[in-house]
């Protein structure tokens, strides 16, 4: 019996993929690349864009014509709207949150599926609350060797304007700590070098459990003590945080710990004060730029990447504007730049999308030649040195191999060597592009 | 084809019987729905559908966290899609809930300590009677603007030395123009805290006043419906 598992949108749905994997894998399952092969085919699906949904309604209306000729089980799960979960119930045999994937098992018995697994006892039912616990209690079958995502929390409340994760993920949810930790030892014990904790609101952590879990700074310096006591050398990432909760005290444990990676994802979406109140996003650009300040102070050494939607509901050239200011003022390393789209579900949906395709684009254009301009700047800063870099690929280039260094700016390696994949090495840098290092082994 | 639909599926969604509609003015109407064992914090909102309907709204909740009915304070809008259909409601009638959402609200210290001035256009004023009614002993004022006198939703619930009436339509205010300019002239406690709620024009004037006056920028939230 295999399985065929497609999994949309972001590491949170990768990490979800993983701990399905796991469950199907249990039952008796085998994966296939190839979705003509498989018996169980399933989606993890995105709403934070159409394309994507468009992408499930698409695979699951060939799916259902494959089925005149086989014998099939389609499912979706991941991130869906009320209204495409309604849609989906017509047309996938099984919809279920991921809250619920320790009783995935169960429901493909419901199909008469008979594998080992389904010889065992059903799972008992749980209180509601308790199903995100439980699957997070599911080891992950992890696609990579040594580069791994750890979900903390799961949610968001956040409800920006121009998201709908709120209505799709439900509300945070914190992991335990304990358990978190005993993954993170796991995955250190196992040679990983690279390990995310993945969160809606990652720096949310703990909030939801009004003092009985530690905040997310305390975690971080668990994780760094935890980090001191064993000699594997290994980088702590998280994304994405939130302004809103972002403090002090969470950049200096960052500083204190060398395990903990000097890099800092930190959505600005807009550098315009009244932009930022139209997206909800509950921080004031003074908020920033303390934390910015921060960062610098603190960690003078880290990389800062960002995201940014141009476009939004209400954004004149002079708010753009601000953006830009904003921009050449914080210097990012990276952007993730994003021309607004109105998001069924969310509460800017029905506001009048007003900024023309032509200007989103050219805004988006303006805004990568900045990132283009300063990160090469700093860059340049780097050639000459002698960095840590974890070997994660092979360059399109044959004959060269790439890899991230600690604060994640991608390096290319005039060197192959596939016994270095998933190591971390000396490397010095030769010279520097736009979005990238050239670098060789020392 | 069969599909299972597992319970968690209806996470956050409750069906209501709609009690009562409370016509405030033409256009302004509440919902009173059941409260049953809805649990909310003061201040946040739920997205309301009509069961049978494939569309849903977000309403900020009118009613307090102890209150006996789950109330909802709406306009309609002209033309609109979604609005006459909930005015056609009647008792009776089925309505979906989710929710509730959000974080603009007060916490319960801080409502026992704090100062504070709740600025509203137009049914914006709904978190604020729901955070009032949640916490009674509150120090708060409230500056509400609207076109007609006739719109002060339920003002006779607040002390009069706390609700000041803008009306930019008509002479039936407290204050006879535009919420911005009755803000120029108020002077407030340097600790106070500003809660801002309704259309966004209103809120970036408002916020440029209030920081004209030398309010941090920490000190003064938002919430904006369009």
């Amino acid at each position: 019996m295999k399985y065929h598992l497609i999994t949309l949108g972001c590491q949170m749905n990768i990490a979800d993929s993983e701990r399905v994997s796991s469950v199907l894998e249990g039952m008796g399952y085998e994966k296939t690349d190839n979705e003509e092969d498989a018996s169980l085919l399933g989606i993890l699906a995105c709403s934070v864009r159409q394309k994507p949904i468009d992408k499930v309604y698409n695979k699951i209306a060939q799916w259902n014509r494959w089925k005149n000729k086989r014998n099939l089980i389609t499912f979706v799960s991941g991130c869906l709207l009320p209204a495409d979960k309604d849609k989906f119930l017509k047309t996938f045999d099984l919809i279920f949150p991921m809250s619920e994937l320790g009783q995935f098992p169960d429901m493909i018995r419901e199909y008469g599926v008979v594998t080992p697994a389904a010889l065992k006892s059903r799972q008992p039912i749980m209180p509601k609350n308790e199903h995100i616990a439980a699957m997070w209690h599911i080891k992950p079958k992890y696609q990579s060797t040594y580069e791994a995502f750890v979900p903390i929390q799961n949610g968001c409340d956040k409800f920006c304007t121009f998201c709908a994760v709120p209505y799709t993920r439900g509300r945070e949810v914190s992991r335990p700590s304990s358990e978190i930790i005993d993954e993170i030892r796991h995955l250190v014990n196992q040679g990983y070098k690279s390990i995310t904790l993945l969160g809606q609101n990652v720096n949310s952590y703990g909030l939801d459990k009004n003092g009985e879990e530690i905040t997310f700074a305390q975690l971080l310096r668990e994780i760094g003590e935890y980090g001191k006591t064993t000699e594997e050398e290994f980088w702590v990432y998280f994304t994405s945080p939130h302004p809103q909760d972002m403090n002090r005290e969470v950049i200096e444990v960052i500083a204190a710990y060398d395990c903990l990676a000097k890099q800092i994802h930190l959505p600005m979406q807009s550098g315009d004060e009244r932009v930022l109140i139209k997206m909800n996003r509950r921080h004031s650009m003074d908020k920033y730029r303390r934390i910015v300040a921060d960062i610098r102070e603190l960690i003078p050494q880290a990389t800062l990447f960002t995201d940014i939607i141009v476009g939004f509901t209400g954004e004149g050239e002079a708010e753009f504007m601000n953006t830009v200011a904003a921009y050449e003022e914080f210097k990012f390393n990276m952007a993730y730049i994003a021309m607004y789209s109105p998001r069924p579900g969310a509460a800017s949906f029905r506001w009048e999308d007003e900024v023309t395709t032509d200007d989103k684009k050219e805004r988006l254009r303006r805004l990568s030649d900045l990132l283009k301009i300063y990160s090469h700047e700093y860059n340049e800063l780097l050639v000459g040195k002698t960095m840590r870099l974890l070997i994660n690929g092979t360059d399109r280039k044959t004959g060269f191999s790439t890899g991230l260094t600690e604060g994640k700016i991608i390096v290319r390696l005039d060197h192959h060597d596939d016994s270095l994949r998933g190591k971390i090495i000396n490397v010095k840098i030769t010279s520097a592009a736009n979005l990238s290092l050239s670098g060789e082994i020392v | 084809m069969m599909s299972l639909m597992k319970p968690d599926m209806q996470m956050d969604v409750s069906f209501y019987k709609v009690e009562e509609i409370r016509h405030l003015t033409d256009e302004t109407f509440s919902l009173k729905l059941p409260k049953a064992r809805f649990a909310f914090k003061a201040g946040q909102h739920i997205s309301l559908g009509i069961v049978g309907g494939n569309q849903s709204r977000e309403y900020s909740i009118y009613s307090g966290e102890n209150d006996e009915n789950l109330e909802l304070l709406i306009k309609e809008v002209d033309n609109g899609y979604f609005t006459p259909r909930l005015r056609k409601l009647k008792a009776g009638s089925m309505v979906e809930v989710h929710g509730p959402f959000g974080k603009f609200g007060m916490e319960p210290e801080l409502a026992a300590s704090g100062k504070f001035v709740f600025i509203a256009s137009g049914t914006g004023i709904a978190p604020f009677r729901s955070i009032v009614h949640t916490y009674p002993d509150i120090d708060y004022r409230i500056i509400h603007g609207v076109r007609y006198s006739k719109e002060a939703y339920d003002r006779e619930e607040y002390a009069g030395d706390r609700y000041t009436l803008c009306t930019s339509r008509d002479k039936g205010g407290d204050y006879n123009g535009r919420l911005t300019g009755y803000l120029k002239t108020c002077k407030f406690a340097p600790e106070t805290q500003f809660d801002l709620c309704g259309n966004s024009n209103m809120i970036f004037d408002a916020l440029e006043i209030l920081k004209g006056k030398g309010f941090d920028r920490d000190q003064i939230h938002c919430e904006v419906y369009f």
